[in-house]
Parts: C-alpha cells; structure tokens; sequence
C-alpha cells in the first residue's frame, strides 16, 4: 500500500516532470479554489478570508473530497493579499460586507502621479511606508505581514501531511500590476500615454524592492514554486509598443530572479495574452509554467510554447459555474488528449469560482484518469 | 483637406494636443459646435477600425474616450444636444451584488463617444432600477456589466424583472465583464455577449441601426 509519503512524491514528480517538459506517467491536475472551498464546506466567507487558521483546513477538507489531485496551487489564501498586490481598498464581507458575500477591489485613485516622482526618488520601500497610513491601508498589511504570511509554512505543512504538494503559494507581480491599481485603470493608462517617462522610472525604482522581497520570501518560507500574476497588464489590455516597454521587460527581470533562486515561476495569467506568446520563447527553457484563464487561447499556447515552457489550464469559470459534469468532463478530457502528455498541467481557468458546482470540480479532477 | 477632418484624423491617430488645438481654433473661427462634435465622432469611428484591425487595444480606446471627452469640454451643452440627437440610448450598470466599475465606465466612455447616450445606473444596481431607468429613459439598449459568477443569477432576475414590468420587448440585452461568455448571456436571457468595449459599440450600433 502507497504510503501518504510515498503518494506526495509521487505527485511531486509528476508536477516536476510536466514543468521540465519530460513525459510524466500521465498528466497532473493541480487546481485552486479559495470561496469556492468555503461555500463547500459551509464556512462563513468573512471567516474563511480573515482567518488562516479557518482558510487552509477549509481547503483542506474541501478539496480532499473532490478527488485524486497532484497537487494545489496555493495553500491558503487571504483578503489582505489583494491590496498588497493592488495597493487598493477592498470590501472585505464581514467588515465592509455582509458575512457571506463576496471580497471585491474598489477602483479608487489612492496613489497620484505625484506618487511617481517620489517612488523614483525614493525607492519603493520607503514610498510605501508613507501610503499605507494614507491610503488607510494599515490593517490590510499588517494581517498580510504579521496574521498570515507567518502562517504558511503550517499551511504548507498541513498540505503535505495529507499527500498533496503546494504547487505557488506565494504571489509576486510586476510594477505595472501595483500602479494600475493603486491609480485606477483608467487613470493609468492615461499615465501611460501623458507621462510614460515618469511612470517608467518609478517602476524601474520599484524593481528592486520586488526582487529583494521575493528573494527573502523564497529563501523564508522554502516555497518551490511561485506564481508571477498578470491580470491588468494583460496583452488585451494595451497597445504592443506600451506591453513591450512597461510589462514584458518586469517579467523577465522577475523571472529571473526567481528561477536564480531555484523555484518554478508560474506564469498565472487572467485576460486575454495570445498576442504576446511568442515573447515568453526568451524565458528560460523547461523552468517555467504558463496558466492561463479560459480567454487566452490555450491551443495557440501550446503551439506557441509547447517546447518551451508548461502550459496549465483553463476549464473556465462559467463552464465550472453553469455547465454540467459532462460538458467539464469532455473539455477537460479534449484538453488532456491535445495537450498532454508532456509540458501540461490540467486546472481551471484562474480560481474555481465561489459557486462552481462541486461535481464539476470533481469531474475536472476525474478527467485526468480517464 | 478642413479643420474637422483634420480633427478627426487627430483623434483617429490619439494626437491630444493637436486636438485640443483644433477644437479651440474651430471655436474661434465661430464654426459650429455641432459639426465640431460630429468629426470627433467620426475620429472615434477612425479609432474603433484600427481597434477592430488589431492596430490598437484597449488602452487606445480609453485615451481616445479621454481625449474626446477633453475636446467636448469647452462645447458643454452643444455636445448634449449633440448626443440626444444620434444614435440612441444605453441605460447602463453594474449588476446587484457586484460593485466592480470600471469595465462598465470604460465601456459607458467608448459608447458616449461613438454618439451613443449613456445613462449609467453605476454599480450595485437593484433590479427593479433597470426597470425604473427603461421606463423614465425609454432606451433601445440595457447593459449589464459583470466581473464576478456569483452575480449570473442576478443578471438573469434583472432580465426577469424587466421581462415582468413589460418592457422587455422595448430594450436588447447586452452583457459583457471578465467571466461573461456566450453561455452566460443564453443562461441569464440576454440578446448579446459583448467580448469588449469595441464589440459593445458594434453591437450597440448594429440594434440602433436596426439590423
């Protein structure tokens, strides 16, 4: 009998094989769903977002019982971490919202383009210091940094001790990502074309905070693997010349430094990017993930990068909400057959949503045994 | 070549100073600021063919909408009237439980733009506010903007809603927002799915026209 031991390196291995571009003995199905898991489970939404000791036994218990899976792409999850990420307000249910109603970003100009000049002169860090109280930001990082960026390693543990490996469980992302929110989109973008030498080198001043904070987060916590978000910055959003100077260079800069330090950067992409697939061909070989969500097309991936770097995806989030077990069961079995065996990772697309239907997840997870 | 279609061109090629520049000489040389408004328009049909060619994306569409909304500034109530008196109407929002906007402001910016009159309901919209709006604002067109599942039963109760006060044969459908699909808009009874901004207008302008 397969010990829980032997069943995480097992699983292990077929993660690693799929990242490394080597046939694995069949394809890894690694998912993710935070409310989703809560909804499941019966736990209160405020709950489950406020409190990592309620959050990961939640995920725990919910995605232990939809199947045999590889792997989960996180390990916990927490409120705080959208505004770190966005540097925006977030409604948070039991605070801001009812208890069971879902946490949603406020588009809301907390930083100005004055901000630009002093992060360029400054450094990021030190910017930083002076927003967060400005920008009534203080609760939302102080239980990111001291309430539940300490809890992960247990989390992880937790994960490994029922047989299922954490794929990413921190997030990094570019400087484009924490402006755009912190400015508003639409204020942004204007910025980008107004006063794109401005933003540039405030972003360029940022770069070395991210790279040293995901250095200490890497080497803290003893994490594998990481996902570089990309939501707003998205090829959809943006004209060529614009993503070629303020999105792509960030990635490789970031990349870089966090397969220097030995982990997997998965590429966890949400919007539509098949414009730009053929730029990540310059990251390096056979190290990378690329997720994507349902609106990049995930068969132009594949034949784009399929030499090159994992694909994961991307049963959709309507499909996963609205359809049935069969219609998921079929997609995801076409995915499987056309993608696999090598250099793919079946999951949804993004994060389960709240109120996917269970069977449909589980059908999702069936999908990888035949 | 005139001012104006120069000034169409300019917006067409995102140039905001030659805008503004154009748009202040017009009004001094005394031209009229209903033609003025007209050949912004026609810059933002420029700008929705280079978007439906791949030659521009979203962020030119909201610095086009920007530079347009600047140069309709100085025309004030000339651009209302303007507006009342093209395409039609848009009663606009983000569905009840969802408070995400901006997909449903930049979608309102490139509508109003393209001579389509926005009223815009914000977000939250109870859904009983869609009938009130229809009724008081006798649009052609209802859009629904989304960025969460969770609300698809709220957009099908909204179409209901306006299915039950009879005034669903008055309005086309139109819903769009990041997990919004073909299915979604069969599921909650829309008449279209709206992939982005662009194809909102299309699709805006394709009902108002009547085919």
């Amino acid at each position: 009998m397969t010990t829980t031991q032997e069943l995480l390196q097992q699983r292990k291995d077929r993660i690693a094989a799929a990242i490394a571009l080597e046939k694995p003995d069949r394809v890894p199905v690694v998912p993710l769903g935070d409310a989703f898991a809560a909804n499941m489970m019966g736990v209160k939404i405020s709950d489950f977002c406020t409190k990592p000791e309620v959050a990961y036994p939640t995920m725990i218990d919910a995605f232990t019982q939809l199947g045999d899976l590889d792997g989960i792409q996180h390990a916990s999850y927490n409120v705080s971490a959208l505004s770190t990420i966005w540097l925006s307000k977030v409604k948070w249910p039991g605070r801001d919202l009812p208890d069971n109603e879902l946490w949603q970003v406020e588009e809301l100009e907390l930083m100005t383009t004055d901000d630009y000049d002093v992060i360029a002169e400054k450094g990021f860090g030190e910017w930083l210091g002076g927003f967060i109280p400005r920008a009534d930001l203080g609760e939302e990082f102080q239980l990111f940094r001291e309430g539940w960026v300490p809890t992960l390693p247990a989390a992880m543990k937790a994960w490994e001790a029922v047989g299922i490996p954490v794929l990413s469980p921190v997030i990094f992302t570019i400087p484009y990502e924490y402006f755009c929110g912190g400015r508003s989109m639409r204020a942004f973008v204007l910025d980008l074309y107004r006063m794109p030498d401005k933003v540039e080198a405030a972003m360029q001043a940022t770069m070395p905070f991210i790279k040293e904070t995901a250095r200490q987060v890497i080497r803290g916590l003893g994490v594998s693997g990481c996902w570089l978000g990309g939501w707003r910055s998205a090829s959809e959003f943006l004209s060529p010349k614009l993503w070629e100077r303020f999105v792509l260079p960030y990635y490789k800069e970031l990349a870089a430094v966090v397969i220097e330090e030995g982990i997997t950067p998965v590429f966890h992409f949400d919007s539509n990017w098949t414009r730009d697939l053929s730029y990540f061909l310059d990251f390096p070989k056979a190290k990378c993930v690329i997720s994507t969500d349902s609106m990049t097309d995930i068969y132009k991936a594949k034949e784009v990068l399929g030499g090159h770097m994992c694909v994961m995806g991307d049963v959709s989030p309507s499909m996963l909400t609205l359809g049935t077990p069969e219609k998921v069961k079929e997609y995801s079995r076409r995915l499987v057959n056309d993608l696999g065996p090598t250099g793919f990772i079946l999951a949804q697309g993004c994060c389960i949503p709240p109120d996917a239907k269970p069977d449909n997840v589980r059908a999702m997870i069936e999908a990888v045994h035949g | 070549m005139s001012v104006t279609s120069t000034l169409a061109q300019a917006l067409g090629d995102l140039d905001e100073a030659a805008v503004k520049s154009l748009v202040e000489g017009a009004l001094s040389a005394k031209q009229d600021p209903l033609e003025i408004v007209q050949e912004l328009q026609d810059g933002m049909e420029i700008v929705g063919k280079k978007f439906e060619a791949d030659e521009y994306f979203l962020s030119e569409l909201i610095f086009a909408a920007e530079i347009f909304k600047q140069a309709n500034a100085p025309l004030g109530e000339s651009l209302q009237k303007a507006v009342k008196e093209t395409l039609g109407t848009i009663v606009l929002g983000t569905v009840k439980n969802d408070i995400h906007d901006f997909g449903k402001d930049i979608v309102g910016m490139v509508l109003t733009s393209n001579g389509i009159k926005v009223v815009d309901l914000g977000v939250n919209v109870e859904h009983q506010a869609f009938v009130d709006a229809i009724r008081e604002h006798k649009p052609q067109l209802v859009g629904f903007s989304c960025l969460l599942t969770t609300v698809f039963e709220d957009m099908k109760d909204a179409v209901a809603a306006i299915e039950a006060a009879g005034v669903r044969d008055q309005v086309k459908v139109m819903i769009g927002g990041g997990p919004v699909d073909q299915s979604v808009a069969d599921y909650v009874g829309a008449d279209a799915y709206c992939l982005n901004a662009q194809v909102a207008v299309e699709t805006a302008k394709k009902y108002l026209r009547g085919n």
